[in-house]
């Protein structure tokens, strides 16, 4: 028989721990049940005193973080730097090709005029006579058998 | 496992993680079970308000990775331990906590105690009591308050703290043991 609960064994009956051994005593002892109804009363008034909710500050207004703040994670950043690069590259890109082109269009308008070039070249070499004396060629005709010009002035 | 049980874990589990698809059922429902963890904690209204936000939010972005191995709520308290072990850890908030306007005084949560039609006698020996184990639990461990505050306000079992606090079940009883060994001889004065 038990003369009265220890402080380890209050704490065990506290926490759950209870032998028949210490049931039967606190069934007997009026003192240990009212050590135990102390305690028990101060736990029950504190959980109370805690859970009251009109000391609890309320619940903030909840509210979706935005995704891309939240989800920035690796393959979308290195995907985010390929999509940037193209961006990047695609001006460059057609400013290269309209350069080339430029340069094909003038290569293509300085052929032409060259071409042009040769062909009145062409017509001018293969005529016998230069163009402002053909009128000469035209009026006068040569005689063999009338004297040098020269000659008649003699 | 029987297989009936495993059945129930699986649809306890689905449930738990279905849970979190609304975030902000969630965190209406279970803000003021880890508000007040984090108030008996820390004792001070801004950081407990602070830590609890704080737990939400990783409880948010953690929500993919929730499997349903505990309830919504112990997974929770779990993060909020975790934060509040973090804190007691940070000497920048112990150097603040010495000089902070907001903190809870033995008397205010005394005062959280609501006149319920009892006498001014019975008021008073509430008072009293409520008083006397807030002041004990300020000088309790950080690992013995957390397991006392899960036990005696949350009302969680030893394996539910257990699963909350990342201890042994054996552990838990030992630092609940040391607790109200040192609540009782408060309140026995």
């Amino acid at each position: 028989m038990i003369e009265h609960l220890s402080a380890e064994q209050v704490s065990q009956w506290m926490i759950g721990e209870r032998t028949p051994q210490l049931e039967q005593h606190v069934e007997e002892c009026a003192a240990c049940r009212g050590e135990l109804a102390q305690l028990e009363s101060a736990l029950s008034q504190f959980r109370t005193a805690m859970r009251d909710p009109a000391h609890l500050a309320p619940p903030p207004e909840w509210r979706e973080p935005a995704p891309s703040a939240a989800r920035l994670t690796w393959p979308r950043l290195v995907l985010a730097a390929m999509a940037l690069a193209v961006l990047l590259a695609a001006p460059v890109s057609w400013r290269v090709r309209a350069h080339e082109r430029a340069l094909r269009e003038e290569a293509a308008r300085a052929a032409q005029a060259d071409s042009q070039l040769l062909e009145s070249v062409d017509s001018e070499i293969s005529q016998a006579v230069p163009e402002p004396m053909e009128p000469l060629v035209t009026l006068v005709t040569w005689n063999s058998s009338s004297p040098e010009p020269n000659q008649k002035a003699q | 496992m029987e297989p009936s049980s495993a059945v129930d874990w699986m649809a306890t589990a689905v449930a738990s993680s279905r849970e979190l698809d609304d975030f902000e059922s969630v965190v209406r429902l279970h803000w003021p079970k880890v508000f007040r963890f984090a108030l008996a904690s820390l004792r001070d209204r801004h950081a407990a308000e602070s830590l609890a936000q704080d737990c939400f939010w990783k409880a948010y972005r953690a929500r993919h990775s929730f499997r349903g191995e505990a309830s919504v709520a112990t997974w929770l308290m779990q993060i909020a331990v975790n934060l509040v072990r973090d804190r007691a850890r940070d000497r920048r908030w112990q150097f603040w906590k010495r000089a902070q306007a907001t903190a809870v005084d033995a008397a205010a949560a005394a005062a959280w105690i609501r006149d319920r039609g009892a006498s001014p006698e019975d008021s008073a020996l509430i008072g009293e009591q409520v008083r006397a184990v807030w002041d004990a639990a300020r000088n309790l461990s950080e690992r013995q308050r957390t397991v006392f505050l899960l036990r005696f306000v949350e009302d969680m079992d030893l394996l539910e703290i257990a699963a909350a606090t990342g201890l042994k079940e054996g552990t838990v009883k030992i630092h609940l043991f040391r607790a109200v060994q040192a609540i009782r001889e408060r309140v026995a004065k």
